[in-house]
Formats: structure tokens, C-alpha cells, sequence
């Protein structure tokens, strides 16, 4: 192991010095540790070392070492290889360092190196065991995390078909990790894809390939409720009856005006996004509950009623 | 030699060094307690740094790294001045393990100022594309800790399909989510079998002192249908719009002559059915099912009543 870190020690030092792409061969010439193997050791030994540069997270690419790209080079730009300082104190990394102890993602412990990176943290003795898990797998929820960060387009199988998606953002709610954006073939419609349903995920090349709108915010995209998701844009005056307003109130969300009058009915103001899934869930409410306004909304739900073909 | 091992290894010599050449006069100790070494693992990690260093590898070109008294000097090793970047796994979990904690509202200041500061450096262009929510409803943490404990449970209960609401004592099994809802699977001491109730139906939930003794093999978490004799059956065609709920319903599909998508549901009460048609409107047809038909003109005439008042 020794001589694998010296090797990478001088290696590293060396690339992120010169700053110009290197060819394997003037590597092979200059760096110390690889100047004494045959053609083929070093061959191997030089793939297995730049495995272990990109297990590490360092940014090694290849770039033409000259403007004719007759021959490429290795470099490690410093700039990318740099992590920025967030500027951390002691106090939130330890914070950070606890919570990654108690939060797993696919079942797999959180190892302490982001914390290392960041400058370390004291490493606490015991806490609580499994306090939540996040599901999914976090290779690739990384590649798709990266996709999001770096504005890359996705591609993956999805119920059936192939997608090709501006992933805006990552969402973990109610159990489930979902990656939302629109697709290449309508934009202005934002979709949510549960991760754990798309398959043969590959992130694009090149970072920087959608713009995200400046007003996007990810939670809103899964909403709390179905009535929430839309474009619909009306408020409900509701009443619910006194025995079934605790179930009403459970899945009512924080945005909703609520009252309770002296005879226990619930009386609310609500936002709603989306008429058909709102009038769905009023009849969940047999007749124990009542649309009071807007008119327009009453209208719909009477003539959904007598509408049906059932 | 294991490749994870010797990772390991180098990613934290590769924040040690950045740290130290930032902090001069860093004792041993505080640099052991920060990286989680020993003394000895890092005096073997810098005599390894101090043998390395830039081609020529003359005196002029290693770098100096040892440990002086009980200081840790390192120096000529300006090109590890910085950490390397988090890779895209390491900085997903980080911030999504400081969120999760931040959304079950039990998390000190300093991991929300920490978060974010993260997600200002790792999401610098979006800081709300990350979102990390673990609140789950009401009663579920109750019920996972009395199906941990072996408690029995008094609940009150509203029936999806009657509305009836009764009072039972159960025995939680396990705790589930699917398809957005969440469940408890348990046996019933009023029905005096297993049953799968919907968290979101139970009104109230009491731990009883009382304890029990869980089956030695739990059944699957999963909701099932298990037809009974006195069920209703229908027969319903769906169009392209209502064909979704052949995913969410235990439905049959039938085969039809011309193409139609003509579904089979049984349930123990026609009100579950006739709730769906009429959610469904005008993209579904009750083909065959007088029980059905019947539930669902009561339903309608039931509503538009109070409407019509």
C-alpha cells in the first residue's frame, strides 16, 4: 500500500502542478514510482492508479496536448479539483457528521470521508442505531444528484418508454426518492418520476445543458395532496360534518384556513390546484361534507354527479 | 491490498494536508481527534508525505512533513492546499442526511446554518433542488413503536368502503407504505383475524399496557384482496382515461370481443365500487352489477340531496 500512496502522492503533486495535459509516456519518464517497470507493468499499473484518482472523487481528464489533438494528455484541473470552502464551523460539522450517522441511504452508513473533506469533525462514540433510511441506491441517486447540480440532461426506461428529462431537482418525500423535471418533448410540463421505478439511468456529457427556472422550488413539484398539483388556481369553501372532520383535518395541509364551529362541523378555506382531484375527494366524503363556493365549483361537482354514465 | 482500503487512506491524508497548512501550530492531538487518527497512524501517513513531492526529488522538491515536539509542520506542499471536491455520492448523502434530520423538527441551529452552507456550495445555482422530507402522517410512529414493543392497540376505526366507525383492539404486525398510504397489518380481536388497516382511517389509536406474542412468520406487508362469499361483483368498461385503475384496484381484467377494456371488481361492499364510478364520471360504464347500480344511485341521490337544499 505504502508504495501505491507514495505513487499517487507524486503523481497528483505532479499534475496539479504543471497545469498542461501528459502523456502517459512522459509521465512514465518523470514521476517517481513508475520509472523502473517494463512496458506492460506499467501499463496496468498506471490504469489501476487512475481507478483509484477517480475513487477519490479528483477530476483527471484528457485533453489534446496540442492544437493539431495529434496526441492526448492527462490533467487535473485545479480549479475543479479544488473543493470551494463552505466556510463550516466546528460546531455544524460536527452537527453534519451526526446526522450522516443516523441517516442511511439504501441501508449503507454514511464512511466519514465527506466530513475529512470538509476539514473533520470529532468522530463521536455511539449514537442511535437506524434512525431513518432513505431507500434507493446512492451510486445512483449520486449520478442523478449530479445531474441536478451540474444542469445535465437524463436519460431512462420508465414505465415502458424512454425518457429523456431536465431533472430540476431530487425530491425524498413520503418513502419515496423522485427526480422531477420536464421532458425534452414538452417543457413546460413538469413531471415527477419515482427513482425507484426508472432503470438504465446515463447522465448527459456536458454540464449546463437546460436552465432551470429562476422560480423552481422541488417541494412544491410532489405536492402535499392530490388537489395541490396543477394549474387550476381557485380557493374552496368547504364544510365538513362533525364526525368526519378529523378526517378531514388529517389531510388537510398547513396553506388551508380552518374552523371549527360550536356544533363540530369544519368549516375551510382551501387552495385548490387541480378541480378533478379536488371533486374526487369530496365524494370519499359521501354526503358529509359540502362545496359552499365559488358557485362555479358547486356546479362542477352537482354536474359531475349527474353526469355520470354509471 | 485492498483498493477501498488504500481510498481510504488517501482521501483523508488529501484533507489532513490542506487542513494543517492552513492551521499552523496544529497539535497531534487536535489533528487525531478531527481525522479520527492515532498518533501513530499519522506519523506514518506524514512520513510517507515527506519521501514524495515534486519531479528531481531533491531536498528542494519533497515535501517537508514530520512531526516537531507535539506540532505537526507540513511544508512545501502548496499544490495540497485544497480539500478534493466531494464526489457526487459523498456530497448527496451529506446533505440529504442534514436534511432528513432537519425535517423531523429535533435537529440543533448549527445543522441547519450547516446545511445551508452545503447546499449553497453544492447546489450553488438552485438551492431548493434538493429536498429531503421525512414527516410521515399522524399515528405512524405510535403504531411502529407498539408493533416493536408487542402493545396491544385500541383503535377507532372508519371503514373505507361502509364508513362505519368502530372501536377495536388489535394486535400491531408491522407498519407499511404503499402507494402513498400507509398501512398496519395486525390481527383484529373484533374480527378475529388478520386484517390490514389504513393509518390514515384510524381516528384514535390507545396503547394497551397489555402485551402479545407476534406469529414466529409475518405475513408479506402487502394490501390484499381475499374474496369473500358474500361479496358484489361488477363488471366495468373503462376508456383510455380511467384505464389507470387497473394499477391501484385488484381488478380482473376480462377479455372483450371489440376491444373494450372491460374489468372485473369484487369488493365486501358495493360503495367501494360505486364511489370509484363515480369518481370516474363519464370515462367508465357499469356494464354489469345491480348491487353496484343500486349503491351508486343511492350515493348520488344521497349528495345531490344535500346539494338541492
Amino acid at each position: 500500500m505504502q508504495n501505491v500512496i507514495e505513487r499517487i502522492l507524486n503523481l497528483l503533486a505532479f499534475l496539479l502542478t504543471v497545469q498542461r495535459p501528459v502523456s502517459a509516456d512522459e509521465i512514465r519518464v518523470t514521476v517517481a514510482g513508475y520509472d523502473r517497470s517494463s512496458d506492460e507493468a506499467f501499463r496496468r499499473m498506471f490504469e489501476r492508479d487512475k481507478d483509484l484518482l477517480r475513487q477519490l472523487g479528483i477530476p483527471l481528464q484528457m485533453r489534446p496536448t496540442d492544437a493539431w489533438e495529434v496526441e492526448y494528455g492527462y490533467v487535473v484541473p485545479a480549479d475543479q479539483y479544488a473543493l470551494g470552502d463552505p466556510g463550516l464551523t466546528d460546531e455544524e460539522r460536527a452537527a453534519l457528521w451526526l446526522a450522516a450517522q443516523v441517516v442511511r441511504i439504501g441501508g449503507q452508513a454514511t464512511g466519514p470521508e465527506a466530513l475529512f473533506k470538509l476539514g473533520g469533525a470529532p468522530i463521536g462514540g455511539a449514537v442511535e442505531p437506524l434512525a431513518a433510511d432513505l431507500g434507493a441506491e446512492s451510486d445512483l441517486l449520486g449520478d442523478a444528484f449530479l445531474a441536478v447540480a451540474e444542469r445535465r440532461w437524463v436519460g431512462f426506461e420508465y414505465r415502458g418508454s424512454r425518457r429523456l428529462v431536465a431533472p430540476y431537482g431530487l425530491v425524498h418525500r413520503r418513502g419515496h426518492w423522485y427526480l422531477v423535471g420536464p421532458e425534452r418533448s414538452n417543457e413546460r410540463l413538469v413531471k415527477a418520476f419515482r427513482f425507484d421505478r426508472a432503470a438504465d439511468l446515463i447522465v448527459g456529457d456536458e454540464p449546463g445543458q437546460f436552465e432551470r427556472p429562476a422560480r423552481f422550488r422541488a417541494s412544491d413539484a410532489i405536492p402535499q395532496a392530490p388537489w395541490e398539483a396543477g394549474s387550476d388556481d381557485i380557493v374552496a369553501d368547504v364544510v365538513f360534518d362533525a364526525d368526519l372532520a378529523w378526517w378531514a383535518r388529517r389531510q388537510l395541509s398547513g396553506r388551508v384556513e380552518a374552523k371549527v364551529e360550536d356544533d363540530g362541523t369544519l368549516r375551510v378555506s382551501m387552495p385548490v390546484a387541480n378541480v378533478d382531484a379536488f371533486l374526487a375527494w369530496m365524494l370519499s366524503f359521501d354526503d358529509r361534507a359540502e362545496i359552499l363556493g365559488p358557485p362555479e365549483l358547486r356546479d362542477a361537482f352537482v354536474t359531475r354527479l349527474t353526469g355520470s354514465a354509471a | 491490498m485492498s483498493s477501498a482500503k488504500t481510498a481510504r487512506r488517501l482521501t483523508r491524508l488529501l484533507a489532513m494536508l490542506p487542513w494543517v497548512i492552513a492551521h499552523p501550530g496544529a497539535t497531534v492531538a487536535e489533528v487525531c481527534e478531527r481525522f479520527d487518527y492515532t498518533p501513530r497512524q499519522l506519523a506514518a501517513d506524514l512520513n510517507l508525505v515527506f519521501v514524495c513531492g515534486l519531479p528531481g526529488y531533491g531536498p528542494g522538491d519533497l515535501m517537508v512533513a514530520y512531526i516537531d515536539d507535539d506540532e505537526v509542520i507540513v511544508e512545501m506542499a502548496d499544490y495540497f492546499k485544497s480539500a478534493v471536491r466531494l464526489s457526487a455520492p459523498e456530497a448527496l448523502t451529506l446533505l440529504a442526511a442534514g436534511m432528513a434530520v432537519l425535517s423531523s423538527g429535533q435537529a440543533p441551529a448549527a445543522l441547519a446554518s450547516g446545511v445551508a452552507k452545503l447546499q449553497r456550495l453544492l447546489l450553488p445555482d438552485s438551492e431548493d433542488s434538493l429536498v429531503v422530507d421525512l414527516a410521515e402522517p399522524e399515528l405512524v410512529g405510535e403504531l411502529r413503536a407498539a408493533a416493536a414493543s408487542g402493545n396491544v392497540v385500541r383503535i377507532v376505526y372508519t371503514a373505507l368502503g361502509s364508513g362505519a366507525t368502530t372501536r377495536r383492539d388489535i394486535e400491531p404486525w408491522t407498519v407499511f407504505s404503499t402507494m402513498g398510504n400507509w398501512y398496519v397489518s395486525a390481527y383484529c380481536r373484533l374480527a378475529d383475524g388478520e386484517r390490514v388497516f389504513r393509518i390514515d382511517r384510524i381516528q384514535e389509536a390507545t396503547i394497551r399496557p397489555e402485551t402479545f406474542q407476534p406469529p414466529t412468520e409475518l405475513p408479506p406487508p402487502v394490501v390484499m384482496y381475499s374474496p369473500g362469499v358474500d361479496d358484489v361483483a361488477a363488471t366495468i368498461r373503462l376508456s383510455a382515461a380511467s384505464k389507470w385503475i387497473t394499477e391501484y384496484y385488484p381488478v380482473e381484467e376480462l377479455d372483450a370481443p371489440n376491444g373494450d377494456q372491460l374489468v372485473r371488481f369484487s369488493a365486501s361492499d358495493p360503495q367501494v365500487i360505486a364511489r370509484l364510478l363515480l369518481r370516474l364520471g363519464d370515462t367508465a360504464e357499469l356494464v354489469e352489477g345491480p348491487e353496484v347500480a343500486q349503491a351508486v344511485a343511492d350515493l348520488r341521490s344521497r349528495i345531490l340531496a344535500r346539494y338541492q337544499r
